[in-house]
């Protein structure tokens, strides 16, 4: 291990949500807001020990530099500030990019925010042309192909090639559905069958309606500080970052080297090195899952089954309690809250709280290591983040 | 946004990277460029091959032969501009000469259209200066 690894070196010390779900009438500054209020509070510091801001972009509120203007309206003046762009896996490289501006130098405590009001913020058209618009506007958007369509037609050639079932992709929304019905402020807690995925409208093949995430409100924050800092504040139970992996293999699906392996096996292995733990290691984990697919192609990918087996995985019960990996505990961006950017952000909250034995019924016990998986843009942008323990380091 | 803005479907604004590779659909030539120094062939249009790097790169007509790599049928149009078109098939066409595209089925039900299917291009002229390349089952 180089000294420069970053392997254990930063703590997450405070973790908060929003109002998450439909949450009319909140700006999404408003929402951070409340979400860094949670996690400060949380954290037992003051707001005026944050001399580090990362945000994203928020559709509704489109300021540029939202996390300038986050930190206009909550009232503090930080000397390290960014707004990051790479869509879906922003919120991992949140997590590495404030890591390593705490270890080198740049700042001592950092405020990762992000909030977005997706459902009462913008009109259902506007969100969808609000993700439509990302694309290529000579090579792809003329012939009208929504980001959905991307992420679509990776799973559907993984169908091709491997024999997954649509019963199978409607599975991980029948399991993530039953995680959210455990998950207070999850945003649908309706139980559903594999039937009723089937029987949901077909949005963009093979996508039926309940294959989709939700459209949501809320935002998420957290604190971060150096682990020595962490122990100078006598944080009870701080988790720390034990791995972080990036791998950016392509912007256009047309020149995506796979459509069925992803960048998500580099940025995962570069991850389980930095933390020196193997997929088997992990107890929990947070799955990005735009879609039913998506899940199915990360558990092959981040190394929790082989190749093509993922769909046989999710059907045995391997991603839930009692099976290899549970996954999207909370239920996910297909159950619990999906606001854009914020969305693996809820990810992150739920395996730091696992990790931190606050889940009460949905508790995975003894959880002390936990992988998060962000993702974007038609698996343009991997980022994977490793968490873990005190007994874990 | 006008009323009339929201529904009309998104046009390419050429650039210099592209002016040529449209202007080539305009008289019915799917342009790729071939790379002189590495052979290497790409779709999307720039001032130096991805591979190697060269800035010796010729324009050459694609053949028009390709297959249907993946796929997927929009039935949700992503904004009102699709929503008269839906379903329609977008096809991610894998060219006979290797680099894939993004591109919609013509001429056949969407319900049709299988993997590896064989697809040969058709030219739609969308406005003055706009010519889209589509496909056809073959």
């Amino acid at each position: 291990m180089s000294d420069t690894s970053l392997r254990g070196k930063v703590a997450v010390i405070g973790i908060g949500l929003s109002a998450v779900g439909k949450v009319p009438g909140r700006s999404p500054l408003s929402l951070a807001t409340e979400a860094a209020r949670n996690a400060l509070a949380d954290a037992g510091i003051d707001k005026s020990e944050v001399d580090g801001v990362l945000s994203s972009h928020a559709f509704a509120s489109p300021f540029h530099r939202f996390s300038v203007a986050f930190s206009e309206y909550f009232g503090i003046r930080p000397t390290f500030s960014n707004t990051l762009q790479v869509s879906g896996a922003t919120a991992a490289t949140m997590f590495s990019i404030g890591a390593a501006a705490i270890h080198g130098g740049l700042a001592k405590v950092v405020l990762v925010v992000a909030a977005d009001s997706l459902l009462t913020g913008l009109t259902p058209d506007l969100a969808l042309r609000s993700l439509t618009e990302s694309r290529d506007q000579q090579y792809e958007m003329p012939f009208g192909i929504p980001v959905a369509n991307t992420f679509a037609m990776t799973a559907h050639r993984h169908m091709k090639e491997f024999g997954t079932t649509p019963e199978q992709l409607a599975e991980v929304a029948v399991v993530q559905r039953r995680h959210a019905a455990r998950t207070p402020g999850a945003q649908q807690t309706t139980p559903i069958t594999v039937e009723d995925v089937l029987a949901s409208p077909m949005v963009t093949t093979p996508y039926h309606k309940l294959d989709c995430s939700l459209i949501s409100d809320g935002g998420a924050a957290f604190v971060l500080v150096s682990a020595e800092h962490a122990q100078a504040l006598g944080i009870e139970e701080p988790v720390y970052i034990l791995g972080c992996g990036e791998c950016y293999t392509h912007e256009h699906i047309f020149l995506m080297p796979s459509l069925t392996t992803t960048g998500a096996v580099e940025s995962s292995q570069r991850a389980y090195a930095m933390a020196g733990y193997r997929p088997a290691d992990m107890d929990v984990a947070g799955i990005y899952d735009c879609f039913t697919g998506t899940v199915i192609m990360m558990l092959e990918d981040l190394g929790f089954c082989r190749k093509g087996e993922g769909g046989p995985f999710v059907a045995d019960g391997q991603m839930t309690y009692g099976g290899k990996i549970p996954s999207n505990t909370h239920g996910g961006l297909l159950s619990f809250a999906h606001s854009g950017m914020p969305g693996s952000l809820f990810h992150f909250h739920e395996v730091i709280a696992q990790l931190r034995g606050q889940c009460g019924d949905r508790q995975v016990e003894g959880a002390q290591l936990g992988l998060v998986h962000s993702l974007g843009a038609g698996f343009a942008t991997n980022a994977s983040t490793i968490l873990g323990t005190r007994e874990a380091l | 946004m006008s009323q009339e803005n929201a529904v009309r479907k998104p046009l390419p604004a050429p650039d210099a990277d592209t002016a040529a590779f449209w202007r080539g659909l305009q008289q019915g030539r799917l342009l790729l460029q071939h790379c002189r120094r590495c052979r290497h062939v790409q779709y999307y249009q720039q001032a130096t091959c991805r591979q190697c790097g060269s800035e010796e790169l010729d324009h050459q007509p694609a053949s028009g032969r390709g297959k249907v790599h993946s796929f997927s049928v929009v039935h949700r149009a992503p904004g009102p501009a699709f929503k008269a078109d839906v379903p329609y098939a977008v096809l991610l066409v894998e060219l006979a000469e290797g680099p894939r595209m993004i591109s919609t089925l013509t001429g056949s039900s969407p319900e049709d259209v299988t993997f590896d299917m064989d697809v040969e291009l058709t030219f739609e002229s969308v406005s003055e200066d706009i010519t889209l390349p589509r496909f056809r089952k073959a």
